[in-house]
This record gives C-alpha cells, structure tokens and sequence, in this order.
C-alpha cells in the first residue's frame, strides 16, 4: 500500500471503519511504514484533544447589562416630554423611537391620554374660527378714506391728465404689444402697407425691383452708344457686331464668353 | 380665507400703480377688498371692536404712505400688504403687552358675527357663531407669547419659516411655543366646555 492510499484510509482505520482486508493492508502498511506511523499517532492524539472538556473563560465585565439594555422595553416618556413632543407627533415628525414610546405613553397614562384628542379638536375649533368673520364696522371704509385721500369720495380723487393719457395709451398698446397679439399685428400692419401701396406686390417697397430696372433700362439704352474701349471705330462711327464680344472680353476677363449679350441689343437685355 | 374677495396678482399690481398716479378709485377698491380680513386680524389680536377699528385704520394710512416701496416682482400685493399687516398688528400687540393695560377686552358677545356659509342652516351657524367667540375668549386667555404664535400658526395658517421670518425668534423657540399654545388652548377650551361639544 502506498503512503497516499494510506492517507486516504486514515480516518476510516481509525474508526474502523474498513473491510477486513483493507484493514489488514493498513496494519501491515504501518508496521513497515515509520512516517505513517508516526502521522497515526499524531492524529489519534489531536482527536484526543480535541474531544477534552474546556473550562470556559471568565464573562466579560457588562456584556450581561448590555444585553440587557438592549433588549429591556424602552424607559417610559415623562408626562412634560409627551407635551413636548404632541405637535412633532401630530405634524408626523416623531423619528420611530420616540413614536412609539410616545404612543405608549398616550396609552398607560390616565392623565395625558385625553390631551391629544382634546388638542386635535381644538384645532379644529381654530380653523372654524377662521371662517367666522367679523363685518368690517359701519364707517371704517370711510375713515381710511379720509385720512388717506383726504375725503370720502374717493372717485373724485382723479389722476392728473398727463397719468390719464398715459393709461389711456396703455389700455390700448398692452394688447398689442403683448405677445399674443405680435404676429396678428404683424399681418395687419403688412396689408396696410399693401393696400396704401406702400409696398409692391412683388415684396419690395413701393416697386423698387421695377424702378431698378426702369433706371438700369435708362442708363444701358443712354450709353449703348458710347465708345467700348477696345473697339475700332470705323469712319461712318457705326460698331461691327463681331468686334464687341472680343472687346468685352478684353475688359471683362471674368464674363464668360458665350454670354451672347448684344450691347446694340436693348430689348435683349432688358428680357435678362 | 377671511377676504370677501381676492385679487388677481397682475389686478393688485395694476391698482397699486394707479394708485401712485393719484386715482383715488384703485385706492378704494384696495380699501374695500382687504379692510375686512385686516380688521379681523386686528381683533384676534386686540379682542375689542374700537381698537381693532383705528389699528385697521393705521395699517391702511401705513399702506397708503408705502404704496411706492411695492414691487409686483416680489410677490402678488395681497402677500405685501397682509406681512405688513401683520408685522403692524403685532408689534402695537407687544406695545399694548408692555403697557398697563387701562381697559379689558371688551365682551365679545357684543359684536355680530358674519357668517359665509350661508347654506347651514341657523342653529348650526349659531353653534359655528358660539365656537368662534368661545376660541377667541380661549385665545385671549393664553400669555401673549403663545397668544401670538397659536393665532398665526391656527387661524392665520402661516408656516413655520413664516412665523421665524415675522417674529425674528428661533424656529425652536416658535415651535415650541405653538405646541404649548395649543395645549394650553386646548385645556382652556376644555374647561369652557368647547371642544366636547364640538364635531370637528
């Protein structure tokens, strides 16, 4: 048998716990086996140990008053503590602890267990008294009157014009300079403007695109005429249609060259 | 609450601004929406009719004399003038506090109470009538610390950040005295026999 298969059995020997045979094979292991031996010996000895009686340690000092203070029903509340603590316990803000000791106490003590019940309903009380009212007395009215404005008729006290007009005005821009009213203010104010032709149907202000153009007409058809820098004139003054496109493009390098544009051609560009 | 009326923020803004131009009207119509929960407040404070009157009455002259200090973009007019109100009320409270007082408050019985549930029928509004002189006689009998912080906290409904703003005290300190105010209101209330009867 191997030291490792012994091991294995160790406990099994010890308890015998082992068929005959194995048995033998471990008896047989041991008488040749010194270290097995020796391990056998240890083990029965801790076993041994193990299974002495310990006498137990002296009790720490206090443990048994800690316990206790744990465990032992809560102290019980004052009769000037349940007072103190009667509107935290009606606003809810009792922390658990004190709720509960203060529930106990409302219900072991004969002389404070009627105060919650009588502080609830006089509150109520008070909030019944919040809706009787007293009239204001005959006159009050024209007391303050007379020692504020100086008289009883307070609609003969009128702001000064200038305030009046002043309120006036605002009574009739608040609604349209209140956001609501922009947009639709917006839109009335534009078809004003278009119905007094102020502004042109195409958007622009009083025809400016058309005036533009009428100007811009003016101007080409006054100078169509004029000398192009570039161009030959010959005698009878008169420009050959094919000498201007190169000249424009001598001038204007960024034209492009297949604009087509007939200088001499009025209509044409008046159509662009 | 308490306002037979109430007006819009930008119609409160509007008034004011007519009012700085020198219109007498927009002055009257802040004087008729707002006199009615100023005078109401005034005499939870006050207790009596003549004082709550001319305390009414000084609010107002102060309101006139500050019109130019309103800023529409720092709340609606009715927040402005009610902490102004409010802030008036209470300091001629502690004034009143501090001085021997001449004269008790008078009997509240006296005073007719307007009633604006108008669909209850007449005994239930007597009994809502009789709640409400009973807690005003309850509230008067409170120490004016926890006077001031139960009607503002109960009856003004102002939040606690409200009360620490208008009183300049603790949020610890308003606290508490709200919860000693309702306790000692509710024991006061309790003796005079209101909060059994009362279905609340």
């Amino acid at each position: 048998m191997l030291c490792t298969e012994f091991e294995d059995r160790l406990t099994d020997y010890l308890e015998s716990a082992l068929v005959p045979d194995e048995n033998r094979e471990c008896a047989e292991h041991l008488l040749s086996c010194r270290e097995c031996h020796a391990l056998l010996d240890e083990v029965k000895l801790t076993v041994q140990a193990c299974r002495t009686p310990v006498e137990p340690t002296a009790q720490p000092v206090g443990l048994a008053a800690r316990i206790l203070a744990r465990t032992a029903p809560p102290a019980p509340m004052s009769c000037e503590d349940f007072e103190n603590y009667l509107t935290d316990y009606l606003d809810g803000f009792l922390p658990a602890p004190l709720f509960h000791r203060w529930e106990s106490h409302a219900a072991d003590c004969t002389g404070c267990a009627d105060l919650p019940g009588q502080v609830v309903r006089s509150i109520g009380a008070c909030y019944t008294y919040i809706n009787e009212e007293l009239a204001v007395p005959a006159g009050l009215h024209e007391r303050i009157l007379q020692a504020t404005l100086g008289t009883t008729q307070a609609e003969a006290v009128r702001a000064p014009l200038s305030a009046r007009l002043a309120e006036w005005m605002r009574g009739w821009l608040d609604p349209i300079v209140s956001p609501q009213f922009a947009s639709v203010a917006t839109m009335l104010l534009l078809a004003v403007l278009v119905l007094s032709n102020t502004i042109s149907t195409d958007g622009s202000i009083s025809g400016m695109y058309r005036a533009t153009v009428r100007l811009a007409e003016r101007t080409y058809s006054r100078n169509a005429n004029s000398p192009i820098k570039g161009v030959q004139l010959p005698a009878d003054g008169e420009i050959l249609p094919e000498a201007i496109p190169a000249a424009l493009e001598r001038n204007a390098p960024h034209q492009r060259k297949d604009d087509g544009t007939k200088p001499n051609n009025p209509g044409q560009k008046k159509d662009k | 609450m308490g306002v037979a009326f109430v007006l819009a923020a930008n119609e409160g803004a509007e008034l004011v601004r007519r009012c700085r131009s020198g219109d007498g009207a927009a002055w009257e119509e802040i004087v008729q929406s707002y006199s009615r929960r100023i005078y109401n407040l005034a005499f939870r404070f006050t207790s009596r009719a003549d004082a709550a009157e001319d305390l009414t009455q000084e609010v107002f002259i102060r309101v006139y004399r500050s019109l130019e200090q309103y800023d529409p973009k720092q709340g609606d007019l009715q927040n402005w003038l009610m902490r102004l109100a409010r802030n008036l009320i209470i300091d001629d409270y502690r004034k009143r506090q501090r001085a021997p007082q001449d004269a008790r408050a008078e009997d509240i019985e006296d005073h007719s109470y307007h009633l604006r549930t108008s669909e209850n029928s007449a005994q239930r509004e007597m009994e809502r009538a009789e709640i409400g002189r009973q807690v005003q006689a309850g509230i008067d009998k409170l120490s004016p610390d926890l006077r001031t912080c139960v009607i503002l906290r109960d009856i003004e409904e102002l939040s606690y950040q409200e009360i620490v703003d208008l009183l300049k005290i603790p949020e610890g300190t308003v606290k508490s005295r709200i919860n000693r105010g309702r306790i000692e209101l509710a024991k006061i209330l309790k003796r005079m026999r209101v909060v059994e009867v009362t279905e609340v």
